[in-house]
């Protein structure tokens, strides 16, 4: 539990969407179920005094603070105006932004990223599942389901591939710390670097598996600032050059960012890299 | 999405960045009338989307009387591959010195990273590896409607000034056209003033409604088709298709097939939450190539549900063989349905990929 706990309050903006209010609910669920303070307001401009799933839905972050002890949002705003929401939050005072949405424009995001970062806020995504800390905090959209408590911390850049490891490491009866999903667009608010920061000062966490793609190269940073043990896996080892492999950001372009190189440096650096998901439970096996 | 030199010339130009005068023609016919207005010495360029277009034989020098020899010969051929369909003919700029320029987004810092170069032309990956401090580099908060002027004249040192005028105006192409690279290479100097002799531009394809680009350039009808459908999809060369749902898992899918020695045919990521005729049309869609022998459907459910998918699989009642893994929400529903029409199901992706590629093998 590296970004909030149980107690985190949580609001979402875009909640009278399709996505937002089935999320609401699904993170309602799980704050009962570990006894935590889940989701206390929605903000959706325009559709203020309504309700949904039994929360009160507030025209602005602002409002919502007014009335309610959030200091984390999940965002479900369309990708037009969700440059606008986190910026938004972040002015309010909400100290932890989840930008679930995808395609958003990578100016805008940039811009509000550097906004919300400038004035000390925190900004997980876009383009992102959101994190889980078992037993403690969900925020975003996670399958609960496949996790369990422990030890190992995971940090991802894609949704589905999270959920095929969490699931071996489950199966393989490796409990995790917390998960988070950073995202797979270009600019993104937290980095592998700046979640492996927050892992180090965790004492649940003991080793993080983190998993990349092809593109940029946040995963060596990442591994450079660390001391923890750290097992990797990189998706798209047969990736063509200058296609762009369903996520904006996983592009081989001008020769930076293949997944070959990207695993020669990660071992270079001593990191134990893992040829296919079956392989990570084997190898945190053998680091804990 | 990738502009063709003229049309991010025209984007530059409509910013304030000079380009040389020039006329674009789809037949070398159409040059004769034109020829005149543009000098009695020309440039005659192919324009096609590859790199090293110049040393491939996509630039050629010519003159009012040989222009449309010249054009002729770049219909005639292909670029690295490319039909030429358009080509640029543009007045010989009298050029004192070349320059390199270009924008991008710095993953790590998330700001905007302005790189500069004192050479220019062709070459300049290859100066970037010899002699990096050939190149300069700043980055600056992306807040900024300006490039600071402390660091513009950190940038160019002792370039003219309307150098980095016209830097700042690449900036502007940068920001108000939402791209991810804009370049110009050569940045030349002449005695009429500073000129993007060359221009490149790649605009966030998350960005093109609102500035208003049209899309859709040499696709084919498959990858067209996907587009409509909103799949995120990839032709390649082998033999299994493959439908995911998610960028990591369905890319992490073909790795698979490598490592137990088959060849993707394909990437197709589904989406989130994908309903029967959405997994139906993407089922069709990977059955529809010639070269598939068989499909790898590995779908995880979260907002994904399995009964939806296994409905949509047995409507599409593809010839190919279609091996199924389902993992996640209703999955045993979804299991129920596959068995009952003799699918091939099976528990983890290491599994299904190995079945995958026996069928090929």
């Amino acid at each position: 539990m590296i970004y909030g706990d149980k107690n985190t309050g949580i609001i979402v903006q875009g909640a009278t969407g399709k996505q937002g209010s089935f999320h609401i609910n699904l993170m309602n669920e799980y704050a009962r179920s570990v006894g935590g303070a889940g989701v206390l307001a929605g903000v959706t401009p325009g559709k203020g005094g309504r309700e949904v799933c039994g929360v009160p839905v507030y025209d602005s972050v602002k409002e919502a603070l007014a009335e309610h002890d959030a200091t984390a949002s999940v965002l479900f705003v369309p990708a037009g105006a969700a440059g606008d929401s986190i910026m938004e939050a972040a002015h309010a005072g909400i100290e932890t932004i989840v930008a679930i949405t995808e395609h958003i424009p990578v100016h805008d995001a940039m811009k509000a990223i550097g906004y919300a970062e400038t004035i000390g806020c925190t900004v997980i995504g876009p383009n992102c599942p959101g994190l889980l800390s078992p037993g403690e905090l969900k925020l975003g959209i996670m399958p609960t389901h496949l996790y369990s408590r422990g030890h190992v911390g995971v940090i991802s850049r894609s949704g589905t591939l999270t959920y095929e490891v969490v699931d071996e490491l489950t199966r393989a009866g490796i409990g995790q710390s917390t998960v988070i999903g950073i995202g797979g667009d270009p600019i993104i608010g937290q980095t592998f670097a700046d979640a492996l920061a927050r892992f180090e000062e965790d004492p649940q966490t003991r080793a993080v598996v983190l998993i990349g793609e092809v593109g940029g190269n946040l995963e060596e940073e990442g591994v450079r600032s660390t001391d923890l043990p750290v097992v990797a896996y990189i998706a798209g080892v047969t990736a063509p050059p200058n296609k762009r492999m369903g996520h904006a950001g996983a592009i081989i372009s001008g020769g930076e960012g293949d997944a070959k190189s990207k695993i020669m440096r990660l071992k270079a650096m001593g990191v134990d890299v893992a040829s296919r998901p079956s392989e990570i439970p084997g190898i945190i096996k053998s680091l804990l | 999405m990738k502009l063709l030199e003229f049309e991010a010339k025209e984007l530059f130009k409509q910013h304030g960045i000079q380009v040389p005068k020039g006329i674009l023609i789809s037949d070398h016919e159409e040059a004769v009338l034109n020829l005149r207005k543009v000098g009695p010495e020309v440039v005659v360029k192919a324009q096609v989307d590859v790199g090293g277009r110049g040393k491939a034989g996509g630039v050629l020098m010519a003159n009012t009387d040989t222009a449309v020899l010249a054009a002729r010969e770049l219909f005639a051929r292909k670029i690295k591959g490319v039909k030429v369909a358009r080509v640029l003919i543009e007045e010989h700029l009298e050029i004192q010195h070349e320059y390199y320029v270009s924008i991008t987004m710095d993953r790590s810092t998330k700001q905007p990273v302005v790189l500069f170069a004192d050479i220019g032309g062709v070459d300049i990956e290859e100066t970037a590896r010899k002699n990096p401090d050939a190149i300069r580099k700043v980055s600056f908060t992306p807040l900024l409607r300006n490039i600071p002027r402390f660091l513009l004249r950190e940038l160019i040192r002792d370039a003219p000034s309307e150098v980095g005028e016209t830097i700042n105006k690449l900036y502007h192409v940068f920001c108000d056209r939402d791209a991810l690279l804009a370049e110009i290479n050569p940045l030349v100097t002449t005695p009429q003033g500073v000129y993007a002799a060359d221009a490149k531009l790649i605009v966030d394809d998350n960005a093109l409604t609102r500035q208003e680009i049209a899309v859709n350039r040499d696709l084919t009808r498959r990858e067209r088709e996907a587009e409509r459908h909103g799949f995120s999809y990839v032709e390649l060369d082998g033999s299994i298709g493959v439908i995911g749902n998610g960028a990591g898992l369905t890319m992490s899918t073909l790795d698979l097939i490598d490592h137990f020695g088959g060849k993707a045919a394909n990437f197709l990521d589904v989406g989130g939450g994908a309903d029967k005729d959405r997994v139906k049309y993407a089922v069709e869609l990977v059955a529809d190539m010639p070269a598939v022998k068989v499909i790898i459907v590995n779908l995880l459910g979260g907002i994904t549900r399995c009964d939806e998918v296994a409905r949509g699989i047995i409507e599409a009642g593809v010839d190919q063989p279609v091996i199924v893994r389902l993992a996640g929400t209703n999955e045993k529903e979804g299991r129920e349905l596959l068995a009952g029409h003799g699918y091939k199901m099976l528990g983890s992706m290491d599994e299904a990929v190995r079945a995958a590629v026996e069928v090929t093998a």
